[in-house]
């Protein structure tokens, strides 16, 4: 299946393929199917019932019933209505802008909520597509029983659905729960985030209008990366490129160094004939089981300026002043901050390596080390040769899943330096990734559309690397033959 | 001239790995103390009681690293102390989180495990799709969803509910295990080594996928129900932006614990001499964690190891 | 990816069902049991013919009158209520009061209006952007209006008003009052020395710590300096918003920040900033941590009321001192080329005076409109802010609180820290001016437009890279300060940096 879209000249015919069929089959099924098939174009569940299988006729009517319903009585939520009205609020356009007010009575007016315009627009086009899904299968199950009656089966009954339910179609059982789930609480918010993208939703700009409203605004926002206009224009443009260069040097030295951190630190732990191995493992995963809020925040304070560690330091006479190690202060030296949060998330991240790779380490061939050894090698050609390789070509994967997390890597830096040293006059500061600053602009300044922005962007590029290499990969490949 | 020789190398080449191996250890030695250092150094803080000459608290931070006197003054306030007008405030919060993990725990660990079985064991259409869909959607940085997920609690009233705050702990709850069953891949990767022969000749005995399920894959998948119980477990204990967007500033008295320990750091108090109290609740919070952790250890890591492999 | 989109719809089909009624329940149910959901034939009435939402407050009386107060005085006013309701049966309402991060609530606020409480407390700065983003109702009750015009200040009269539809209403109803004052440790300062900068830097020098710091590093603490007054007759030549009038739908009225002695306190500042024993911006780490007594890093700190604990556990309660904002001499070198000012003319440090006020919220429902203001009233009224003085530390905000405030303490209510801290911030309330925050817009326009941080850039002596228009070069000679502070004003009165320079900067002083 999956071979066959990738060959070019087919591209194309693919795609539409699949919709093609979808209008050849409804035009068949109609021209081929029973009275109550075709009533089912127009009323859910009709073919069921005219198959005498009641409850799942009444299933398909309920199901267009609420739907309709829920389309033409518009229930709102805080004055913002769902259903057909909630569609035509999708373009923001005739808004109301409130405050109209009435002394005596103390009745106000509140205007227009966009945000929740878009965000119920699209749920309600979300009920919509379940709509139309739903009248297809309706059609389908209908059309499916002409079948079976025509070769002289008896239609599928409700118990039998259901029992298939829980074998051929284990799948959809399984799965249902997800999809809603996913569908209302991570797709359509994304999808809402996405949109915002495209509006005028900046709290300060909305504030110096004195409105609470704001319209669709097409690819401004993302004109000001480079044109640096709007509120926060300035601060996009002007501070884009360096947090995201220093995103990707953030993610290359933290991949890298607790990789190789973690490597060493196993095979140190897993030498033969060291005792005390468990002691040792149990130390370093205490730091994982341990909050990121706990343990970093310890770590802050703990190289505060007033902390126990500069306290040290001036004690034995390094140095006269603390030093700003996290960047806390606007003229703490930012490369300092840079480098110690790379070293602090040594200290994060190394554990998790070690683990992994402690049982890869274990599952080397012994005889790989034995022909080594009988070639007279030495045990740092060994560990070049053998054991470095080894390794590196099982954990791929999860080199590139963890370069991917330290791009979104939002604690470590939030809890550390939250981004500092400061930048006076923007956001970002000295270490903010782009994540960070992504909160900061959106949690922090309520400027959801530059947000939304940032938010792409980090999109953008980490999809891109992992689509890059995860195609490549061989667990993407080589899946099925795997199996 | 071979015999006499073979001793002595041998002996030189134990030698060496003695010194190897004390060198080993010197190294993990040290690395173990760094590691531990900031651990050490907040529970020392729990337990510091030092105060001013004339009798005031000192609850900040201070550059001893080990305390002048020691005491449970700390653990005495938390537990009663009233935080943004609640009582007994962190009890509140550690019984809220402990309620808000174990649902996760469940929801999450069924969730992800069936859509891990279905993703590895059962073959249908659309499958490749809702794989890589599941990939795209969690690259989206998390929190920005976070407002409209509030907003869409919030519409079907299980968030900002004045009549019934409590309603926002459910809220919370669907946040968090809503999105689990996308997070499938490692646990798929798991199935995937349960060998296909199994199943295959379960359903020429007519076993139906469900019993299947039930019967074999189950049964089998012990560790990794371990690992996804004891991550959905632990999240609930570690996020301290979601639940407080989600739950709302002013509903103080559902709180989770970690957004009640971060506040106390980072809010505006007419008192912010409340570090030593965080530190205290730090390890009250951390005991329980830590200590499932460590029994759990072993599943742990088969499910970080299986992670990564499979990626 | 056109599978995936049918792989999504094709598993939604199940979805359906529940997706059905998940659409639906907000309708059914809501309109039995919560407030904050209309049903859905209500609306569907209400806006026949429109396609938008707009749509009058329609939340449900629910017979609870919610009440968001401080962190700190939440048992107080819950108490302070529940008496209320008790000695008040026809109050017909009951009243739950909970406590709030007062940092971070107008944030909450406008984030949610709908999910805020009936009625807020907010420092008066926020009711421009409150009232411009309708979060906020205004206050119509007579009785209630008179008390809030008899009881307070004038400077509070000015700044808790806003228009509504081009009337001035009464938007605020202040009830505590709040300034900054000066902290220091008086194991290392003498009450002579915190009387000046130079005192203070004379103490710092003998110990090797710097003089003096402020809790933050935002325009808030930073008004000391941009505040600052001619000790001799309470002089200065800076003027923000003056004369705006939010009814004529905010006008900036008049602003100026080049006069002569702006300058002046600012090259004064600087050369302060640079010294080894000078001033110290706020650190991350915690203003507490700098005064702390076993770290020494500074000898005084600059901070609110809000900071009275923290730095009493910073030095311990018989080290703390509290005095006003000290005074500071011009120097010959700061004076250097201005007319306006004189070496040896001395300056006391200046603050915003902020009152915190009630407000109500503009998503309440209308039936509660009375009861609401009856409580204000009540929680506004002088003997209730008197009582959260005693249990809360809270400085009344009505006019003559000073001698309720010494009557307790010779009463012997309240310890000499105490008092001092609240004698100190009535008497600092005369050197400040309160934020004259009259609209949302003026409001941002102070806050967030960058002014505050061009003039740190000016105490820094550091250039400062605004936009791509026009950059700051240098902000240390007599022309780089005169462009930085021609940029603020143009910040205060715009919202946005100037395009250019003018060539011949005018001098208004």
């Amino acid at each position: 299946m999956g071979s066959k879209a990738k060959k070019g000249p087919n591209k194309v015919a693919n795609f539409f393929s699949p919709i093609g069929k979808f209008f050849w089959n409804l035009r068949r099924m109609f021209l081929g199917g029973s009275a109550g098939t075709k009533l089912s174009y127009l009323i859910f569940g009709a073919g069921n019932f005219y198959h005498k299988r009641y409850i799942k006729g009444a299933i398909f009517l309920l199901l267009q019933v609420g739907i309709l319903l829920f389309m033409i009585l518009c229930p709102s939520v805080n004055g913002t209505p769902y259903g057909y009205k909630a569609l035509l609020n999708l373009g923001l356009g005739n808004l109301e802008e409130g405050g109209q007010f009435n002394p005596a009575t103390g009745e106000f007016s509140t205007g227009s909520d966009c945000k929740l315009m878009i965000l119920f627009g699209f749920v309600t086009i979300a009920a919509i597509v379940i709509y139309f899904i739903i009248w297809y299968k309706n059609i389908q199950s209908s059309y499916k029983a002409d079948m079976d009656k025509k070769i002289g089966k008896k239609p599928t009954t409700i118990i039998e659905d259901l029992q298939a339910l829980l074998d051929q179609k284990f799948h959809i059982t399984m799965l249902t729960p997800t999809c809603i789930a996913a569908l209302v609480f991570t797709v359509l918010p994304t999808i809402f985030m996405i949109a915002l993208a495209f509006t005028t939703y900046n709290s300060q700009d909305m504030n110096n209008l004195g409105t609470n409203l704001f319209h669709w605004n097409g690819i401004e926002n993302f004109k000001a990366v480079f044109t640096g206009e709007g509120s926060l224009g300035v601060e996009i443009k002007n501070r884009f490129l360096p947090v995201l260069s220093w995103t990707f040097i953030w993610a290359i030295f933290a991949t890298l160094s607790c990789y190789f951190g973690g490597i060493i630190l196993a095979l140190l732990i897993n030498k033969k004939g060291l005792k005390g191995k468990k002691i040792f493992r149990t130390v370093f995963i205490m730091t994982i089981a341990i909050p990121q809020f706990i343990s970093l925040l310890a770590v802050r304070n703990l190289l505060g300026q007033y902390g126990p560690f500069n306290a040290m330091l001036m004690n034995l006479g390094w140095t006269s002043q603390p030093i700003g190690f996290l960047g806390l202060n606007t003229s703490d030296s930012e490369i300092l901050a840079k480098v110690m949060v790379i070293i602090v998330n040594m200290w994060v991240g190394i554990p998790y390596t070690m683990l992994m790779t402690s049982g890869i380490l274990m599952n080397i061939p012994a005889d790989l080390y034995e022909a080594a050894r009988v070639d007279g090698a030495s045990t740092t050609k060994m560990f070049f040769k053998i054991t470095l390789p080894y390794v590196i070509f099982i954990t791929t994967p999860y080199l590139i899943s963890s370069f991917v997390g330290n791009i979104n890597s939002f604690n470590t830096i939030y809890l550390l330096t939250g981004g500092g040293p400061t930048h006076v006059g923007y956001q970002a500061g000295g270490t903010d990734l782009l994540v960070t600053w992504l909160y900061k602009v959106t949690i922090d300044q309520g400027s959801y559309n530059t947000g939304a922005v940032i938010g792409i962007f980090t999109f953008l590029i980490t999809a891109t690397i992992t689509l890059i290499t995860y195609r490549r990969s061989k667990a993407y490949n080589e899946e099925d033959t795997f199996q | 001239m071979s015999n006499i020789l073979q001793p002595k190398k041998v002996k030189s080449q134990s030698r060496n790995r003695r010194i190897s191996l004390g060198v080993t250890y010197a190294i993990l030695g040290v690395m173990s103390i760094i590691w531990l250092i900031p651990l050490i150094w907040i529970v020392l803080s729990a337990f510091r009681c030092e105060y001013q000459p004339d009798g005031t608290f000192i609850g900040t931070v201070t550059s001893n690293f080990f305390p002048r006197q020691f005491g449970l003054e700390n653990f005495t306030k938390l537990f009663s102390g009233t935080y943004y007008g609640v009582d007994n405030a962190f009890l509140k919060w550690m019984l809220n989180t402990l309620i808000i993990a174990v649902i996760d725990c469940l929801i999450s660990t069924f969730l992800v495990l069936s859509v891990a079985y279905c993703m590895s064991k059962l073959k249908f259409r659309l499958r490749k799709p809702f794989m890589n869909m599941a990939m795209i959607i969690g690259l989206f940085p998390g929190f920005m969803s976070m407002i409209a997920i509030y907003f869409l609690l919030k519409s079907i009233g299980l968030t900002g509910n004045p009549q019934h705050p409590e309603y926002s702990v459910i809220g919370l709850v669907l946040a968090y295990s809503a999105g689990a069953g996308l997070g499938f891949q490692i646990a798929k990767g798991f199935f995937d080594v349960i060998p296909n022969a199994l199943v295959e000749s379960a359903k020429l005995d007519g076993c139906t996928n469900f019993k299947i399920f039930r019967r074999i894959i189950l049964p089998l998948a012990k560790p990794i129900i371990i690992y996804q119980a004891l991550m959905s477990f632990t999240g609930p204990w570690m996020d301290f932006i979601f639940a407080k967007v989600i739950i709302g500033a002013d509903n103080a008295r559902f709180w989770t614990v970690s957004v009640g320990l971060y506040s106390m750091l980072f809010g505006t108090h007419p008192d912010t001499n409340l570090f030593t109290q965080f530190a205290a609740g730090c390890v009250i919070v951390a005991i329980p964690i830590v200590t499932l952790f460590m029994f759990l250890q072993k599943y742990y890591v088969e499910g970080v190891t299986a992670g990564a492999v499979k990626g | 990816m056109k599978k995936l989109i049918v792989c999504l719809l094709a598993l939604l089909m199940v979805v359906s069902v529940f997706a059905g009624c998940t659409g639906d329940t907000p309708a059914a149910p809501s309109s039995s049991s919560t407030d904050t959901t209309n049903s859905g034939s209500n609306s569907g009435s209400s806006n026949s013919g429109k396609s938008n939402s707009g749509s009058a407050t329609k939340a449900n009386d629910d017979g609870l009158i919610r009440v968001w107060v401080g962190e700190e005085s939440a048992s107080f006013y819950q108490k302070a209520c529940d008496e209320y309701v008790a000695s008040h049966p026809e109050f017909g309402y009951k009243i739950e009061v909970k406590g709030m991060d007062t940092g971070s609530v107008a944030g909450t606020i406008t984030n949610d209006p709908t999910a805020a409480a009936d009625i807020y407390t907010v420092a008066h700065d926020n009711i421009g952007k409150l009232a411009a983003t309708q979060c906020a109702k205004p206050i119509t009750d007579q009785a209630l209006v008179d008390q809030v015009l008899a009881d307070n200040p004038e400077s509070f009269q000015k700044v808790i008003y806003s228009n509504l539809n081009d009337v001035k209403y009464l938007y605020g109803v202040p009830y505590i009052s709040q300034a900054l004052v000066l902290y220091y440790n008086k194991a290392y300062v003498t009450e002579e020395q915190a009387k000046s900068f130079e005192g203070l830097q004379e103490a710092a020098k003998a110990v090797g710590a710097k003089a003096i710091t402020v809790t933050g590093d935002d325009g808030f603490n930073m008004s000391f300096a941009l505040l600052a007054s001619n000790a001799a007759d309470h002089s200065t030549t800076v003027k923000i918003y003056e004369g705006a009038d939010p009814v004529a739908g905010g006008s900036k009225g008049e602003s100026f920040c080049q006069g002569d002695d702006t300058i002046a306190i600012y090259r004064w500042l600087q050369s302060f900033a640079a010294d080894p024993n000078g001033f110290k911006w706020a650190s991350s780490d915690g203003w507490e941590a700098d005064f702390n007594k076993d770290n020494l890093g500074v000898m005084a700190v600059i901070g609110g009321a809000w900071h009275f604990n923290s730095a009493k556990a910073a030095v311990g309660e018989t080290n703390l001192g509290i005095a006003l904002i000290p005074t500071f001499t011009l120097t010959a070198e700061a004076c250097e080329g201005l007319a306006g000012v004189k070496a040896g003319d001395v300056y006391r440090g200046g603050t915003f005076a902020d009152c915190k006020c009630f407000m109500i919220n503009a998503n309440s429902a209308a039936t509660k409109y009375a009861k609401e203001q009856e409580l204000i009233m009540y929680l506004s009224s002088k003997e209730v802010q008197n009582q959260s003085y005693l249990e809360c530390m809270n400085v009344p905000a009505y006019v003559g609180a000073a001698t309720f405030i010494k009557q307790c303490f010779d009463e012997g209510k309240v310890t000499e820290g105490q008092y001092n801290l609240a004698a100190m911030q009535v008497s600092m309330a005369e050197w400040g001016i309160p934020q004259p925050f009259l609209t949302g817009t003026l409001n941002t326009y102070y806050y967030s437009k960058n002014a505050p941080a061009v003039l740190r850039a000016i105490v820094d002596k550091t250039a400062y890279p605004t936009t791509g228009d026009i950059i700051l070069q240098e902000t240390e000679s007599l022309a780089g300060i005169r462009k930085a502070l021609y940029m603020v004003e143009y910040l205060w009165m715009h919202g946005v940096n100037p395009k250019e320079f003018p060539a011949n900067l005018p001098d208004k002083a």
